[in-house]
């Protein structure tokens, strides 16, 4: 009899550990603070050492997982973002000898186009939003290698003025603090959250749902566009390869931040920072281990396969939009 | 003692903190209509959901035939001779008719590995045809039926391999009188096979006339079973609430002039398919009612007037001349409105009582750096809450977890806290137990006296009778008849227009 029960105590302990937010909450910030540390002992603190050099890295993730952090909260994908990157920042380089205040404006709008074409298609046209972005992607993906195959897109000698950590990190700031009063502190995140959690009673309580997910999109892109000019300061050229495999990055870093995948009311703001964070730090410790690309790609895998698992709202059962 | 088809011994159940069910333990006999009543949240669909398969109980033990049975899901529990047809839709789109009524037993029309589709509608058209719903093809998809044929769909699923114990958790409700009057035949031949039936209703006329005894339950915990022709309607609301219900039930008065001043003019309103050609005016503080069969269209008058309808013609207009086109025009022009479709359309499951309340209302809560505090999200919703005395542990609890009666409050506290002046309430007191639907009946009574209007739809005659200035019928679509308050009105002058 005693025995039964406590067969029967411990999956409910178990179940009640994973399913509370407590873990949700805590487990992104003790993966980081436990990933630092490994990775210094392990690197012998060289680690530590090149701070500057990881910092430097983390500038274009964060920005631009900010926007996809919007488009996931209210249960969306984007697998543009690498590619919006892409037209950005060749935008940006074209326009950085004219004037470099034009520069930024004109990566901005071409984010937000390339923005506005993924969200007509999925709010007017109907299509999942993981559907139309994967087209896109491979769209305009196909423009960059257009453009850039020859020869990389060159920026202005004058784009090397902006590259110091007050301008790249105060853009980054900047992006965060006003995403983050929006999305804790005005009706935009709520709202957000509750598209993700139910769209049709959300839209019964009078929330403009379509031009909202539209306008989102939109704003994704332009944020993707504000990234692009960071990283063509940090740069100094878009080549071929310009933003690939951005969007897998920005969707391991949200789900290491422990976004639940579906969105909805469980989300925070904290999944951007603390996720994109562990991320470049992990994928960084790993190189400096000196492993392989592929065994890097393998164990990436498997963290990520973990935390997705981890993170899942069982209880928000919905298929992503 | 060989008569006992189930004992349910010592049961428990707890959802988080909250303790669903508490040490429950009753018998009850083969060949036996047995009603299970309680208000909203006294752990009835708890009871039953356990048994069938769909929630795990934490403690006790269900001993059928003698035998202890614990399925962990519903082709489980059918296999041991239990099943159930739910308050909700039971029934999966994208299927058809024939693989719903088979779901979970495909392998009986398996060979090789290969499903023999044939012969499987060959089955399910003798059985819809034996049940005599021969309306409904086989082969067709489910969601070319409507909500109504839908149920009878699932009645044919629950009962064609004769279960030993039929569950029917309030499925009544959702049913026009037809629909009843089929499952009311199906349970009856159910009972004189032999066999059980479970009855969950909050009709408490109709759990008198259709069960053979009943049993209370209140919070969880078991108060007692009774036999039906022993009790009468007074006595069970007693037992169900622990206290005698005091005051009245509907409104008292008679007579009252209803004001001249129109609110809201409706005009040659048309939604393909659904309604043709409605007109009606709304007058300042009354209670204007809508009845007809489910089929009829008038669920359809509340999504119209609330600029919800796709493809809707005609207009709707305030007394300011403002036409309510769309949902935010219509809520920022101080209407309301609550759905039939409660946990699709009027709430956000997976979201907080806070969220849920406060949702129309951020604009009016932000302050003029339209920012907000939570502090003030949480009072606001904690006040409206608190006023329509919703049962929860705070107003950061997920709607999905509270019960339905508790749910509908989070809908009409949303809607007060707005302080909306036209309320369009479809179906208000669905599936909600007496305690509450008198609250709600109160509510309304005082929001009319404070000069709110109020459109409400309902399959309840008696509560339009009891709470409506005017009634309109609606038939096929369209207005087919309209009467007043008075003392003397009575169902059949409603069903008569209705059909």
């Amino acid at each position: 009899m005693e025995n039964q029960e406590t067969n029967q105590y411990k999956p409910n302990f178990f179940k009640k550990l994973i399913g509370s937010n407590m873990l949700r909450a805590s487990l992104p910030i003790i993966g980081l603070i436990a990933v630092c540390f490994i990775f210094n002992i392990l690197t012998k603190g060289s680690m530590w050492n090149s701070r500057k050099l990881i910092l430097n890295q983390i500038y274009v993730v964060l920005i631009s997982a900010t926007g996809v952090f919007f488009i996931m909260s209210m249960g969306g994908l984007d697998f543009s973002q690498g590619s919006i990157l892409g037209i950005a920042s060749i935008v940006v380089c074209k326009l950085s000898g004219v004037n470099m205040l034009l520069a930024v404006i004109g990566g901005v709008v071409a984010g937000a186009l390339i923005g506005a074409f993924n969200g007509f298609f999925y709010v007017n046209r109907k299509i999942k939003s993981f559907v139309v972005t994967i087209c896109t992607m491979f769209l305009f993906r196909g423009f960059i290698k257009y453009m850039a195959s020859n020869s990389p897109v060159a920026a202005s000698m004058k784009v090397y003025d902006y590259d110091t950590t007050p301008v790249k990190l105060g853009l980054t700031l900047v992006v965060l603090i006003i995403s983050f009063v929006a999305f804790r502190y005005t009706k935009f995140g709520i709202n957000l959250k509750a598209i993700g959690a139910g769209e049709k009673a959300v839209k019964f309580a009078g929330v403009r749902t379509d031009r909202m997910k539209f306008l989102i999109y939109m704003l994704a892109g332009a944020i993707t566009g504000l990234a692009a000019f960071v990283n063509i300061v940090k740069n100094g050229s878009a080549t071929a390869n310009v933003g690939n495999q951005l969007e897998t990055q920005i969707l391991i870093a949200l789900v290491l931040g422990g976004m639940p995948i579906s969105g909805g009311a469980k989300v925070k703001f904290e999944n951007v920072i603390v996720g994109s964070l562990l991320y470049i730090v992990l994928n960084n410790g790993l190189i400096m281990m000196g492993l392989t690309t592929q065994t890097m790609q393998l164990i990436q895998g498997i963290i990520f396969l973990i935390f997705v698992a981890l993170f899942a709202d069982r209880e928000n059962l919905t298929v992503i939009k | 003692m060989n008569d006992v088809r189930l004992e349910v011994k010592n049961v428990s159940k707890n959802f988080g903190i909250t303790r669903a069910l508490k040490d429950v333990s009753f018998k009850i006999n083969k060949g036996e209509i047995r009603a299970l009543i309680g208000e909203n949240g006294s752990g009835k669909s708890t009871l039953t959901n356990s048994l069938a398969g769909i929630y795990q109980k934490d403690n006790g033990t269900f001993i059928l035939d003698g035998k202890e049975v614990h399925p962990t899901n519903q082709v489980e529990a059918n296999n041991e001779g239990i099943s159930i047809i739910v308050q909700e839709l039971g029934t999966l789109d994208g299927l058809t008719v024939a693989e719903n009524i088979f779901l979970g037993h495909e392998e009986n029309f398996v060979r090789y590995g290969i499903k023999n589709t044939a012969a499987m509608n060959r089955k399910a058209g003798e059985l819809l045809k034996e049940y005599g719903f021969d309306r409904i093809k086989p082969s067709n998809m489910i969601e070319n039926y409507n909500f109504e044929d839908r149920k009878l769909v699932e009645i044919v699923k629950a009962t064609y391999f004769k279960p030993k114990i039929l569950v029917i958790d309030e499925t009544t409700t959702a049913l026009s009188r037809e629909g009843r009057d089929e499952l009311y035949k199906q349970m009856k031949k159910v009972r004189d096979e032999g066999n059980t039936v479970i009855f969950i209703s909050h009709d408490l006329p109709e759990v008198l006339e259709m069960s053979d005894s009943i049993t209370i339950l209140r919070d969880g915990d078991y108060i007692d079973t009774v036999n039906s022709s022993e009790i009468d309607e007074d006595g069970l609301k007693k037992l169900m609430v622990g206290r005698d219900i005091t005051g009245g039930y509907y409104r008292a008065d008679y007579g009252e002039k209803i004001s001249d001043e129109v609110v809201m003019k409706v005009k040659n309103v048309t939604v393909p398919g659904l309604i043709k050609d409605v007109s009606f005016e709304l007058h300042k503080g009354e209670i204007l009612g809508f009845g007809g069969l489910s089929e009829s269209g008038m669920h359809e008058i509340g999504k119209a007037c609330f600029g919800a309808s796709f493809d809707r013609e005609g207009s709707v207009t305030l007394a300011d001349g403002t036409e309510i086109n769309d949902i935010p025009t219509a809520i920022s022009h101080s209407i309301a409105y609550t759905s039939k479709d409660r946990d699709n359309e009027s709430l956000v499951m997976n979201q907080s009582i806070r969220d849920n309340i406060c949702l129309p209302s951020l604009d009016d809560l932000a302050n003029k750096a339209h920012l907000l505090s939570d502090k003030k999200l949480n009072e606001f919703a904690a006040t409206y809450a608190k006023k329509m005395s919703t049962k929860m542990q705070g107003v950061e609890q997920f709607v999905s977890a509270l019960s339905g009666g508790n749910k509908q409050k989070v809908v009409l506290a949303r809607w007060i806290g707005k302080d909306s002046d036209i309320l369009l309430l479809d179906s208000p007191t669905r599936g909600i137990d007496i305690g509450v639907k008198q609250d709600i009946y109160q509510l309304m009574d005082s929001m009319r006296k404070a000069g709110k209007s109020i459109i409400m739809i309902s399959e309840e005659l008696m509560e339009l009778i009891g709470m409506c200035d005017r009634i309109i019928i609606m038939k096929d679509g369209m207005i087919s008849g309209e009467l007043s308050r008075e003392k003397d009105l009575n169902e059949n002058s409603l069903i008569a227009k209705m059909v």
